[in-house]
């Protein structure tokens, strides 16, 4: 990845595809994410977006947050709306109905209408190998209807449906790996990407986009309501996601892995757990639990990228 | 605002807004390959021809990156003939940059499949000005420019060798279309690579982390240009409070 500081943002698109005005949360990184990853979207881009925080705070009735064409899915087939959109393009063009003018077509979800509900509807989006992007935006839990945990809830988070006391540390099952389980699917483009790390988010969606075939990014997005951290920490806390090894960035393509930012030092992983409520309860044992599972992760994922 | 026609299509613009400006923002395709919103029109790939005609009657093939748009002009962004011209010019850029990933792509959108001409290879450059425009208009230190003329053209730093004014900030290789430039980092050194040279530059770690996190010289310019002490930059975004 590029350390572009200062003066090359600058020189990014100025299009808000993704107005301001919108009713997330202070601090939102989603809303973040969003707005980056719709500015690195080609002149004719279709969106379709599961139901999620994005789609609540972004199309409240009579408003719209969206300047490209979107349309609002259910909870679990956003895959299944955006494959049928790409066909029904693909049909029109064959009938000459309509001029091949290179539109492209993404699909939005959280973590829960990717990892959860719209598994399935994912899993045959890759397989039947349309030619479209799928942005999972993951803030590891269902932070719209009140923080129940989903499973890309990280080992020990506390969540409205895993609360932590005496029986319970909280969420007692590890983060299910999204990213590889689309790369199973040997599809051309499997990227993660975080909002902290701009350049690059935009870099990986207009890659995503432009390589023929079904393309899969995956975004941690910070949620401050959600992780009980300061709304001022958003960006930092993706930050440090990234530095611990929680939440290593890389990209498969075509099977190969390579690490998008190649860290010489992992930053102790209580640099980040500190910042965050939802891992206030954990007990120093329970940490170094995480610490050696993290730094196993990163190095397996390295690995690969050798 | 004045009212004029794209394609048969009657808008509405601001007046002195540039044709592709006006074109790309109604959704009009129109190929370009050294348009850029941040910096000013420059007009040196030619790939945005397109035919116009004036409300006095005047018809004639302009580079819609530099034609300000005026009531009652009429544009036309597809005819046969441009078509035909813009097949010269990406012809002339292929046989320059045959290896160019981009320039093939462009080629083949507009129906070239291989270059007339003998290739020369000339590297990826294709003189667009993006990096010495941003360079000198975003950034402000003017430490590239594109020097000689007619055949031996090309881009570079002050007497291909000497890279004082540059701060090592990477804007010319973010704009580059054709990534004739490149930048890298590793282990406390970025590396910018360009036509004709290159350079390696220091970068500063960050105090408490030990990450590489910005170049030396950009540290000093902002610090000599903005009264900043250098001290504020000893820690990295992330390790600051």
């Amino acid at each position: 990845m590029q350390n572009y500081t200062v003066y090359v943002p600058r020189l990014t698109p100025k299009k808000e595809p993704f107005a301001p005005g919108h009713r997330a949360c202070v601090g939102c990184g989603e809303a973040l994410a969003v707005r980056l990853a719709c500015k690195a979207f080609p002149p004719n881009t279709i969106v379709a977006n599961a139901t999620g925080c994005m789609e609540v705070i972004s199309s409240q009735y009579p408003m719209t947050a969206w300047r490209v064409p979107w349309m609002h899915a259910l909870f679990e087939n956003a895959a299944s709306v955006a494959s049928g959109i790409e066909a029904a393009l693909k049909a029109l063009t064959r009938k000459d109905k309509r001029p091949d003018n290179g539109t492209k077509v993404v699909a939005m979800a959280g973590d829960g209408g990717t990892s959860d509900i719209g598994l399935q509807a994912l899993s045959g989006a890759l397989e039947r190998g349309h030619d479209l992007l799928y942005i999972c935006f993951d803030n590891e839990a269902y932070m719209n209807t009140g923080i129940q945990r989903s499973s890309a809830t990280p080992f020990g988070a506390w969540t409205t449906t895993s609360p932590d006391g005496r029986e319970s540390i909280g969420q007692k099952t590890w983060k299910k790996n999204m990213a590889a389980i689309a790369a199973a699917h040997d599809i051309p483009y499997v990227a993660t990407a975080c909002h902290s790390y701009p350049h690059d988010l935009m870099a990986k969606v207009a890659k995503g986009i432009a390589v023929p075939g079904p393309a899969y990014i995956h975004v941690l997005s910070v949620c401050p309501t959600g992780w009980r951290s300061a709304p001022d920490l958003s960006v930092r806390l993706g930050r440090l996601a990234v530095e611990t090894g929680v939440f290593p960035l890389y990209e498969i393509e075509n099977g190969e892995y390579k690490m998008s930012l190649e860290l010489s030092t992992l930053r102790p992983l209580q640099d980040y757990l500190k910042l965050q409520g939802r891992f206030r309860h954990l007990s120093d044992d329970t940490i170094k639990e995480i610490q050696e599972r993290v730094i196993k992760e990163y190095e397996r994922i390295k690995e690969r990228a050798r | 605002m004045v009212t004029l026609t794209i394609d048969g299509r009657t808008v509405q613009a601001e007046e002195g807004a540039m044709a592709l400006d006006v074109a790309q923002e109604k959704g009009i395709y129109i190929p370009t390959l050294c348009a850029h919103e941040s910096v000013t029109p420059y007009g040196a790939c030619r790939l945005c021809l397109v035919e116009v005609k004036t409300a006095a009657g005047r018809e004639r093939l302009v580079t819609s990156c530099l034609y300000p748009v005026e009531e009652g002009l009429e544009v036309i962004t597809n005819s046969e003939r441009i078509l035909r011209n813009r097949q010269t010019i990406i012809d002339l850029l292929l046989a320059r940059c045959p290896e160019s990933t981009v320039i093939q792509d462009m080629a083949r959108e507009l129906g070239v499949e291989k270059s007339s001409y003998h290739p020369e290879d000339h590297g990826n450059c294709i003189l667009c000005a993006l990096c010495v425009r941003a360079c000198q208009e975003v950034v402000g230190v003017s430490a590239i420019s594109l020097v000689n003329r007619g055949v031996e053209r090309e881009m570079a730093i002050p007497f291909f060798d000497d890279s004082t004014a540059c701060i090592a900030c990477g804007s010319c290789s973010y704009i580059c279309p054709t990534s004739a430039i490149t930048m890298e980092d590793s282990g406390g050194v970025r590396t910018i690579r360009m036509p004709n040279n290159e350079t390696e530059f220091e970068m500063v770690p960050c105090k408490v982390c030990g990450n590489y996190w910005m170049p030396r010289k950009q540290v000093d310019y902002i610090s000599r240009t903005k009264g900043i002490e250098p001290e504020f930059f000893d820690l990295c975004t992330t390790c600051r409070d």
